[in-house]
């Protein structure tokens, strides 16, 4: 019992941190100009561009996958931020200390982040709707929203690994903002991924978004969950394995600062 | 007192070493590289893929080549309009610049030259990439009036850096905000893919900036086809970025006047 | 001509406005020069002292031209510091302690000459200025590393370089000995007191009353925006020649101890402040021989140390003046 109390504290401080990064700017200005403004503009570009390239019939094409791209924001950013905050506030010495289960405190810094990744592609998908009438009757609605769900997921696994990195590397939002961009080029957002060189696209089926986006569409066709189970069932693998991985590295990174190899980082 | 010869000298001597100074810092901080060397090269490869998709008419390729260039390009202007005042805040040197006999104008103007001086970097490695992933060239290349749009275009990104400087000074959030919708600057200056695709009411927009006149010259200088209108596009680019600047002059005053007033120079 | 005071401030008044709050914007007004008269000579040291808050760096600021005054002149060389800035900011040098304030990333050198040219300093003056600076403040061989690698003295000395870049007729240093260690501290004050004998008009805040009475030529004491004392150290220390102090060292005691002593007659203020193991009192008093004959009934069963009756100090004025609290200035007088 003690011991559930205890990891429930761990849990609810994480989150409360989390909740902290997600508002900290200190101005509702900054919350429009992230939260509102940029998932606007970067789907309006990306689909003026393709409309330009292709033709207006391909509107919806990069509507739906900037929209859904849009996880990769909240995912990646939000645990990175939520990181720095442990740092700054000096928490994680005392998460560290705690006999609390480190599983548990690892993915706990990732709650809030998938459900402020989740509103974010409703936000999105609502733009898309409004501006370029994205017409949603044939699809497999519940469908489409598992997607979204599995989406942020994954995506937030990725970002757990970039919040290990960002334990050791001060610059690590910069790797970070590269990998944004690098998963709109990749991951089918824009074009498909196989126009893409061979090495390339072994890259973007080890990346989350890929299958998931790929579902996504298909569901917004109608498709059903036994056509696209297979890919969402990949997709949360993928998504594991990037978690598992900056599990690992959290681990390790741990056992090296109690050998005090790494002051500095924790 | 000396000679307005002399003035003149100090002046512009004070402006190149603040110019100096900005190359040197940017040289050793990675944030600039991502932005004239990273991020201008993924924009210019998702270009390229989706302008080249099957079934694209071959001249928009040249919007690939460039536009991340352009974007690179217009990236480091505004950061450098944006942060310049802020930077010198956070290494606490504001209040010492400020107060030495050589007005910020001058100080800000040799700044904005040096990050304008990066920002032209952006356009090596995006047509390079261009050159190697996809054999795109620019098929008709004039190569007189580029490079008079690319200067034409220079003066504008170099004016607005100016007025924008003094406006995020007195207006934090006005940064974030423009920083928000940066890709809609692109959008509507015509960056990767002409204004005319827009929207009748967002072209109307598009013209009131500077820079979209200008870069429509750009992109007209490297293909055959269509309006040639060179002279009117420049001319529209220079008044605007002359009109940005008749705003600034005031800006400059309300921020040295404020400054002194509140003594917020030195706050973090 | 010769009378002309270097700098001079008449009725000089400063009142900060700042909004509070979110959601409800309320102004707050703040008045950090409260009608402040200032007279100093050229060639003079002098020295400004006061509590935190007290007003000290907004007058550094204001006659630096870095900020405006509300009312009132600030005249540095004959120049207002306000309409005249121009003129005034080639001809004056200032430095706020700290180690902000340069580029760290850059050389000390190019700092140097980085500023030189925006105090629009000839090239031919600045390399000859910058080679000499650097040796005099012992910067020499140094001078070609990052700033970032440099101690908290060196820096400190690298911004002392960069205020005499421009060879100022004044400077205007702002507690420049703050966070140094006291072999740093000795250094830069034997540095500034010979630019004083040099010839240049120094202005200079600190919180170290061993470090004014040191080097000033003349003191002001300012509290709560208000000039409350000023002369030279020794006319400054008169202000409470009148009075003896009694000191001693006691372990232990109880605060309520001291009301008897306050009680006795002749006795302006009772001091206490916390040494390692000991508490040290201080009685500032008319009559100290009075206070020693009392002591011992006074503090009965309380074994007294080291006591002593002394000549008033320039810290004695200080809190004199400043009251006993002087980290309140908010109390008004
Ligand atoms: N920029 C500002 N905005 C608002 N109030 C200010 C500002 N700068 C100073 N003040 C207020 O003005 C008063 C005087 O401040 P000042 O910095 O001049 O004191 P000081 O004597 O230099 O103190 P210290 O010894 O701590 O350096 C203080 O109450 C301070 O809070
Ligand atoms: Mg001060």
């Amino acid at each position: 019992m003690k011991r559930l109390a205890l990891e429930a504290g761990v849990f609810g401080r994480s989150t409360y941190l989390q909740y902290v990064a997600l508002f900290q700017w200190a101005n509702p200005q900054g919350y429009v100009a992230y939260k509102v403004l940029l998932p606007v503009t970067q789907i309006l570009f990306f689909v003026e561009l393709g409309v330009y390239a292709t033709g207006r019939q391909n509107a919806l094409y990069f509507a739906l996958g900037n929209a859904l791209q849009l996880t990769a924001n909240a995912g990646i950013f939000g645990v990175i931020a939520t990181v720095a905050n442990e740092r700054q506030y000096g928490t994680l010495p005392i998460l560290l200390a705690s006999p609390a289960n480190r599983l548990i405190t690892f993915l706990s810094r990732a709650v809030v982040n998938v459900i402020d990744g989740i509103a974010t592609v409703v936000i999105g998908l609502a733009i898309v709707v409004v501006i370029y009438g994205l017409n949603l009757q044939h699809a497999n609605l519940l469908l489409l929203a598992l997607c979204v769900v599995v989406i942020s997921l994954t995506t937030a696994g990725l970002g757990l690994m970039f919040g290990s990195i960002g334990l050791v590397m001060r610059d690590a939002i910069i790797i970070a903002n590269i990998v944004y961009y690098v998963l709109l080029i990749i991951c089918g957002i824009n074009f498909p991924v196989s126009r893409l060189p061979g090495a390339v696209q072994v890259l973007a089926y080890a990346l989350p978004l890929t299958r998931g986006v790929q579902a996504a569409r298909d569901a917004a066709a109608g498709a059903s969950l036994g056509q696209v189970g297979g890919l969402l069932a990949g997709e949360l693998l993928v998504g594991l394995m990037w978690a598992l991985g900056g599990y690992l590295l959290f681990r390790l990174l741990e056992n090296w600062a109690r050998r005090g190899g790494l002051q500095e980082a924790f | 007192m000396g000679t307005p010869g002399v003035a003149v000298t100090g002046l512009a001597r004070a402006a190149f070493s603040a110019f100096r100074v900005s190359i040197r810092l940017r040289v050793i901080s990675p944030w600039a590289y991502l932005n004239w060397l990273v991020f201008p090269v993924l924009f210019a490869a998702v270009g390229l893929y989706v302008l080249s998709s099957p079934g694209a008419a071959s001249s928009h390729v040249v919007y690939g080549v460039l536009g991340g260039g352009l974007i690179g390009y217009w990236s480091v202007a505004y950061l450098e309009g944006g942060n310049g005042i802020q930077e010198e805040r956070w290494n606490g040197t504001l209040e010492q610049i400020f107060a030495t006999p050589t007005p910020l104008w001058v100080i800000l103007l040799g700044k904005i030259c040096g990050g304008l001086l990066f920002g032209l970097l952006a356009f090596l490695p995006t047509a390079a990439f261009a050159y190697v992933g996809f054999h795109a060239v620019l098929p008709a290349l004039d190569g007189g009036r580029f490079v008079i749009s690319l200067g034409v275009l220079t003066l504008s990104f170099f004016c607005i850096a100016l007025t924008l400087t003094p406006l995020f000074a007195l207006w934090r959030w006005a940064f974030s905000m423009l920083n928000g919708f940066e890709l809609g600057v692109y959008v509507l200056c015509g960056f990767m893919f002409p204004v005319a695709v827009l929207a009748p009411w967002a072209q109307g927009v598009a013209g009131f900036l500077a820079p979209t006149w200008a870069v429509r010259a750009l992109y007209a200088s490297t293909l055959a086809e269509g309006p040639h209108n060179f002279a009117t596009w420049w001319l529209a680019t220079i008044g605007l970025s002359l009109a940005y600047l008749a705003g600034a002059y005031f800006l400059y005053a309300l921020v040295e006047r404020r400054a002194r007033m509140s003594g917020q120079l030195a706050l973090a | 001509m010769t009378t002309n005071p270097a700098i001079e401030a008449r009725q000089l008044r400063k009142t900060y406005t700042t909004t509070r709050g979110v959601f409800r914007r309320e102004r707050v007004e703040r008045a950090a020069l409260r009608g402040v008269d200032l007279k100093i000579a050229k060639g003079e040291l002098f020295g400004l002292l006061g509590p935190n808050g007290a007003g000290k760096t907004t007058m550094v600021k204001i006659f630096t031209t870095l900020l405006l005054p509300a009312s009132g002149t600030a005249l540095v060389l004959g120049l207002d510091a306000v309409k005249d800035q121009w003129a005034l900011r080639k001809r004056i040098g200032f430095v706020f302690g700290g180690e902000r304030g340069l580029y760290w990333r850059l050389s000390g050198l190019d700092n140097l000459r980085y500023f030189a040219d925006l105090y629009r300093v000839p090239p031919e003056v600045s390399r000859r200025r910058i080679p000499e600076l650097l040796e005099r403040l012992d910067l020499a061989g140094r001078e070609k590393d990052r700033v970032e690698l440099y101690s908290r003295g060196m820096k400190q000395r690298l911004h002392l370089a960069r205020g005499l870049l421009n060879d100022p007729e004044v400077l205007f240093l702002d507690e420049p000995t703050i966070g140094l260690d006291p072999v740093g501290a000795r250094e830069l004050r034997v540095i500034v007191r010979e630019l004083a004998d040099a010839g240049k008009t120094v202005f200079l805040t600190t919180h170290y009353m061993f470090e004014a009475d040191a080097i000033c030529d003349r003191l002001a004491v300012i509290r709560d925006g208000v000039i409350v004392a000023e002369g030279t150290p020794s006319s400054i220390k008169t202000l409470v020649h009148d009075q003896g102090i009694v000191e001693f060292e006691v372990v232990g005691m109880p605060v309520e101890r001291l009301a008897g002593l306050r009680s006795l007659p002749g006795v302006r203020s009772v001091a206490i402040s916390e040494h390692e193991l000991a508490q040290v009192v201080t009685v500032h008093c008319a009559r100290p021989a009075d206070v020693m004959t009392r002591l011992g009934v006074i503090l009965d069963g309380i074994k007294l140390e080291k006591v002593s009756s002394r000549e008033p100090t320039l810290e004695d004025a200080y809190v004199q003046l400043i009251g006993e609290n002087p980290t309140n200035s908010e109390a008004s007088p």
